[in-house]
């Protein structure tokens, strides 16, 4: 694969594009194994959310992907390219990396954004229109004046993302862009993010703790934890492997165990392919090999008389393979 | 080499220098301290012929200069002005000049460290020898200034108190010329380079200027007595001198970026 690829303007048919490629990667701290045989892989357009507990290794992966730091073992490919002294200012002009919150606090959000505009060689027409849109976009227009050292902590992250968007990457590290800013400016930046990947065709990973919503940007997932890759994939794919069939809670018209317990027998010895489970919260959790069981099970338990109070099927979230991940590597986040 | 990338860091940093106020500050106080003050003082009192020049420990030295390099023809007190203002004050401007660029150079590189600013600098297109040679000349660009500025202040203060003791404006000679415009640039790139080696390591900008200290004072004594001896004589030495200087600047310069390393300084400060 070679670069004849402008920064400024994505190539879009090749949409099967690895632009990350990284394969088993680790990398220790002293006596501490921070990231062990970690692979992962990422195509262009896509986005991908790197989740995982305090300490998992999200922010060392991204520095180790970026080769700002070497791993002790594997290898990254960007672009099909391999980053080496020679290639990385080439390469590094069509990514654009958000880490921390660090930005200039003697020069004012503008003149921050107009050094990084420069460094990544924006032409001197583009420029200001460019950090003006940024600006702009971030919403930070108004205080575009102001010295950053003045900003709130949620100003700063914006700065900060600001800065890693403003040459267009194609290829866009963000690591934990919406913390600390308000619910509003999170809304925000993640649909604009949405269309940096639906329209642009940016490559996008981000590392988060904010599972809500997260799946209607990040198609996949990779779950970090102590250092290895516990799982990845497309998110509905990872859940139809944890949780396979289609899920039901039922409860009933009284709650007595006793009504429970029999419902359950009932239904086992009623159907086969079908598990239930009497929850804590006193309703019953059905798993059956696809929807169409659904009608059958509810016919069934009415003729027997049980009084159905509520149907309900069950979804499962990234949050729910979060804590169930994180719960079976024995690493629960708090 | 993105000469571009190099510029814009560089003046970033330099628009960071100008602003911070109170790192100014001592930087501005001292080298007019050493320009001015001095200078003045002894003008002024070794001028008058009641006060005598031993009272200086002057005359001492006066006597050690090689035959034939004062202009003949002078009163003791004469001589003592212009052996002073043209001889002695030298090495005061070779030390003006690293005094400035270890502290700006400490701060330069190091500062981005203490705040935490490298990590996103490490991730642009900037490569290693860009931003080594950045943070060179943005410490070195306000040391020429200052001992610029300090020369001129020192011109001002020879030409309107030591020339009329003289009787002619003898000042600036050839070999301030040589001194200010070839030497004391090449010099402090060099005492910049060693800073920015020492400080890759180091983790807070008062560490770095301590050990920049220690690193830099040695050579620039040395330098100052090498070079004191052979400006004192002529213009050509100063020459060659500083045709030696360039050839170190270029070999310390890609030494220093050779070990340059990103990812130590980017795990030394987590
Ligand atoms: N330079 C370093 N020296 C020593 N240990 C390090 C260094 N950098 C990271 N680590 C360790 O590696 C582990 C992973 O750190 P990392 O910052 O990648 O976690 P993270 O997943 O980004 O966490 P968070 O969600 O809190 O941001 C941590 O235990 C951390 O202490
Ligand atoms: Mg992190």
């Amino acid at each position: 694969m070679t670069s004849t690829v402008s920064p400024v303007t994505p190539v879009i048919e090749n949409t099967h594009e690895l632009v990350i490629s990284a394969t088993d990667l680790s990398k220790r701290f002293g006596s501490y194994q921070a990231i062990s045989h970690v692979s992962m892989q990422v195509r262009r357009g896509q986005a991908f959310g790197l989740l995982g507990p305090n300490g998992a290794g999200k922010t060392t992966t991204v520095r180790l992907l970026n080769h700002v730091i070497s791993p002790d073992n594997g290898e990254v490919l960007l672009f099909g390219e391999k980053m080496t002294a020679h290639r990385a200012d080439r390469l590094r002009t069509r990514i654009g990396v958000q880490t921390d919150t660090n930005v200039y606090e003697n020069l004012t959000a503008r003149e921050n954004l107009m050094f990084w505009a420069r460094l990544y060689g924006l032409a001197s027409r583009e420029r200001k229109a460019r950090v003006d849109e940024v600006l702009d976009i971030m919403g930070l227009a108004h205080r575009a004046r102001a010295q950053a050292g003045s900003f709130s902590k949620g100003m700063r992250q914006k700065l900060a993302v600001g800065r890693a968007i403003l040459h267009r990457p194609e290829l866009l590290f963000l690591d934990e862009p919406t913390t600390g800013l308000d619910p509003q400016a999170s809304a925000e930046l993640i649909s604009h993010l949405e269309d940096m990947v639906h329209s642009f065709n940016t490559t996008l990973v981000m590392c988060t703790h904010q599972l809500a919503g997260l799946a209607d940007l990040c198609k996949d997932v990779g779950f970090l934890v102590g250092g290895r890759m516990e799982a990845s994939g497309p998110v509905e794919k990872l859940v139809a492997e944890r949780w396979p069939g289609h899920h039901v809670r039922i409860s009933l018209g009284a709650e007595s165990d006793e009504l429970l317990s029999r419902a359950r027998t009932h239904l086992q010895d009623e159907s086969a392919g079908i598990s239930c489970e009497i929850k804590a919260d006193r309703t019953l959790h059905l798993e059956l090999p696809d929807e169409s069981f659904t009608e059958g099970v509810i016919a069934s338990l009415v003729a027997a008389q049980f009084p159905i109070r509520s149907v309900v099927p069950v979804t499962y979230s990234i949050k729910d393979l979060y804590f169930d991940i994180a719960s079976t590597t024995g690493e629960v986040a708090a | 080499m993105n000469f571009q990338r190099v510029l814009t860091v560089a003046h970033k940093d330099l628009v960071e220098v100008v602003r911070n106020k109170q790192a100014m500050f001592p930087m501005l106080v001292i080298p007019v301290g050493l320009a001015v003050m001095i200078p003045f003082g002894i003008i002024v009192m070794g001028s008058d012929p009641t006060m005598p020049t031993s009272a200086f420990g002057l005359s001492g030295l006066i006597d050690q200069l090689p035959k034939g390099i004062l202009p003949p023809d002078l009163s003791e007190s004469q001589k003592m002005v212009y052996a002073f203002t043209v001889y002695f004050m030298a090495p005061v401007f070779l030390l003006i000049p690293s005094m400035s660029a270890t502290v700006i150079g400490s701060s330069s590189f190091v500062g981005e460290k203490e705040r935490r600013t490298i990590e996103g600098l490490l991730y642009t297109p900037v490569t290693d020898r860009e931003l080594v040679l950045a943070k060179i000349i943005a410490s070195l660009v306000p040391a020429i200034v200052i001992t610029w500025g300090s020369f001129g202040a020192y011109v001002f203060i020879v030409d309107t108190f030591a020339s009329p003791v003289i009787g002619e404006h003898y000042f600036p000679t050839a070999n301030w010329y040589a001194l200010m415009f070839l030497v004391v640039p090449l010099l402090a790139f060099l005492t910049v380079a060693l800073i920015v080696a020492v400080s890759g390591r180091a983790t807070s900008s008062q560490g770095a200027q301590g050990v920049s200290f220690l690193v830099v004072m040695p050579m620039i004594l040395l330098t100052m007595g090498q070079t004191t001896g052979i400006m004192l004589f002529s213009t050509t030495v100063a020459l060659v001198f500083a045709a030696v200087l360039v050839v170190v600047d270029v070999v310390v310069f890609y030494a220093v970026a050779g070990i340059f390393n990103r990812e130590r300084i980017l795990t030394k400060l987590l």
